[in-house]
């Protein structure tokens, strides 16, 4: 990091980052030395606009995990932020989905989970039953002409890429039918064309219902039956095939609006708290650099 | 002094732009500072300030050697750099422990400042309460008659307004309510001079009360300080007269007969001119219709 002048042999270098440099120098937030945060979009999310007259602002934060889809309705608060309500797809087995937990299929289940269960703690359900018939239409929630406005959420996708067809959307959709009021347009769903800027709405609701992994489960099936049966597997184990997916998923969706609630589930008997290593001290850590470079003196020898 | 940059690019320049006088200005933005030695009571009480004033604030993590009272340059030339005209800077020495300094800025140059001695600080992470939301802007009380008569207790509740009133809003929404800062004068001491001042912030929980108004309640939330006032600064009275100017644009301009009370209820006061009579609408008859033209009647063309 620090340019040295070599000697006669190398060219002259300009000792460009002095003493005085790292001195002053300021690190950057934790969350964005880890790469975790983007504080520019945060910044923009968080801050309530001036002529909103000091409204709280929520936001749907969508993340995933290798096996996971969190939604959450997440509001900041000066000591940190506040989540109103979250939602996992490795809830969704306890509303017919089994398999397939991160798809955009689950994508959208979980937003509409989110959905319902917030609502719900708000007492909005039934004043804002959302969009129950799916058709792959783009709509926003409005407001009811007497009684309280739409919940008001904006989307969180964190640092993944806002491509077309990206999952991150397919919550936002899941959460927009359930009735929150999330201020989207149509151009980030799969089925729209970047050049006639229209939405093909057939498309959409087959993404909805997983049609996309049903039609990849038949052709697969046809072309490679050593393929289909490890990529499917699990698909296989649990006895679903490319025709069930779609009850499979239109029934969850209405299971989750009959009952959006959160069941935590059983916990073993035997199970024991999960509990954080304690840091070594500086003693032990110096303890464990000596032993270590013993032993490789030994295996030396 | 330092140089006026020139902007080489668009962004950079939209950046100056920003930067230069307005009719309305931006929101303030304050620097908190930490001063050469501190104390803990201290830190606590500028990381709480720093979390009420976000995000319209600049916090220092290292120390400054700065000492407003006898140099102003230092924050005069913090101020610049940061495009902010409040400053809070916190030190702590033998001779004045745990002091706080709340300071304005106008123009960049030094307007007026108070110093105070925390004499306690109890942080919003101690009461571990729930706190309000991020730029939220608080409902303001002072009790005490001195914060209308002493001179110095003005300028310190001038102060204090300015410091934690935030982006400006011509309303509010009530959800918006979400804390409140109460400000108690003390008891004043044997020679007049003003007592300890008492700052405290709640946050405004509105519950369920089973008519349409909520039941409202406090809960105290974080910083609760107790602050004894140490040196003042007055402003300048050249200064002071500019930096309270109110542009012309926005100026309200005088509208005749028409007045407010003090609960904000209009009152307009309406003259009425003389009638005139001439032209007043009265009764159709049939019977007393002129006919302006000498169009035949109905009757006349029947003959």
């Amino acid at each position: 990091m620090v340019g040295v002048a070599l000697g006669s042999a190398g060219p002259f270098v300009k000792l460009q980052k002095n003493k005085a440099y790292f001195k002053r120098y300021q690190v950057k937030y934790r969350r964005r030395r880890e790469g975790k945060t983007d504080y520019y979009a945060r910044k923009r999310l968080i801050a309530q606009a001036k002529n909103k007259y000091n409204a709280p602002k929520y936001r749907l934060v969508v993340r995933f995990t290798n096996t996971d889809v969190i939604c959450q309705i997440v509001y900041a608060k000066i000591q940190g932020d506040v989540v109103l309500a979250a939602a996992y797809s490795h809830e969704l087995p306890r509303y017919g989905i089994t398999v397939g937990l991160t798809n955009w299929a689950a994508a959208y289940a979980t937003g509409l989970l989110v959905a319902r269960r917030v609502l719900t703690k708000l007492g909005l359900a039934d004043k804002y039953e959302g969009f129950p018939e799916i058709d792959g239409s783009v709509q926003e929630v409005e407001a009811i002409e007497d009684g309280p406005r739409p919940f008001k959420a904006f989307l969180d996708v964190g640092l993944k890429r806002t491509t077309t067809g990206a999952k991150i959307f397919a919550a936002m959709k899941g959460a927009s039918d359930g009735g929150i009021f999330v201020p989207h347009s149509e151009s980030r769903f799969p089925g729209y064309d970047n050049e006639s800027k229209s939405l093909e709405a057939d498309t959409l609701r087959d993404y909805i219902y997983g049609g996309h992994v049903a039609e990849y489960m038949r052709s697969l099936k046809e072309e490679d039956e050593e393929r289909y049966k490890a990529q499917f597997s699990r698909f296989i184990k649990a006895g679903v095939s490319a025709d069930d997916l779609e009850e499979m998923y239109s029934k969850a969706h209405a299971a989750i609006r009959a009952d959006p609630s959160f069941q935590p589930t059983a916990k073993k008997a035997d199970a024991k708290p999960y509990r954080r290593q304690t840091p070594l001290n500086a003693k032990q850590r110096k303890d464990r650099v000596r032993q270590k470079i013993e032993a490789f003196k030994r295996a030396q020898e | 002094m330092l140089v006026k940059p020139k902007a080489k690019n668009a962004r950079s320049k939209r950046f100056l732009v920003n930067r230069e006088p307005k009719v309305v200005e931006n929101a303030k933005t304050a620097i908190i500072v930490r001063g050469s030695s501190t104390s803990q009571v201290i830190l606590d009480t500028l990381k709480d300030l720093y979390a009420l004033r976000k995000p319209n604030a600049v916090n220092f993590t290292k120390k400054n050697e700065i000492h407003p009272f006898d140099d102003e340059t230092g924050v005069e030339f913090f101020s610049r750099k940061n495009d902010c005209s409040l400053f809070a800077v916190g030190m702590h020495s033998k001779k004045r422990p745990h002091n706080l300094i709340l300071g304005r800025t106008f123009n960049h140059q030094l307007l007026d400042m108070v110093e105070l001695g925390v004499e306690k600080c109890v942080t919003m992470k101690a009461t571990g309460a729930q706190s309000c939301a991020i730029g939220a802007r608080p409902l303001m009380v002072f009790h005490g008659e001195t914060f209308a008569q002493n001179e110095t207790m003005i300028m310190l509740k001038n102060i204090l307004l300015d410091f934690f009133r935030g982006e400006e809003a011509d309303r509010v929404s009530l959800k918006g309510l979400e804390y409140a800062i109460t400000v108690t004068a003390g008891p004043p001491g044997a020679n007049g001079e003003p007592g300890l001042v008492f700052l405290r912030t709640y946050t405004v929980e509105l519950k369920k009360s089973g008519v349409r108004q909520p039941r409202v309640e406090l809960a105290p939330m974080g910083p609760a300080l107790d602050l004894r006032i140490r040196r003042v600064r007055f402003p300048n009275d050249d200064m002071w007269k500019q930096a309270i100017r109110v542009p012309r644009e926005i100026k309200e301009t005088k509208v005749k007969n028409i007045s407010r009370d003090g609960l904000g209820d209009k009152y307009g006061r309406v003259h009425v001119g003389k009638q005139d009579i001439s032209k007043l609408q009265t009764r159709k008859v049939k019977a007393l219709r002129q006919r302006l033209d000498n169009k035949p009647s109905k009757r006349q063309k029947t003959e």
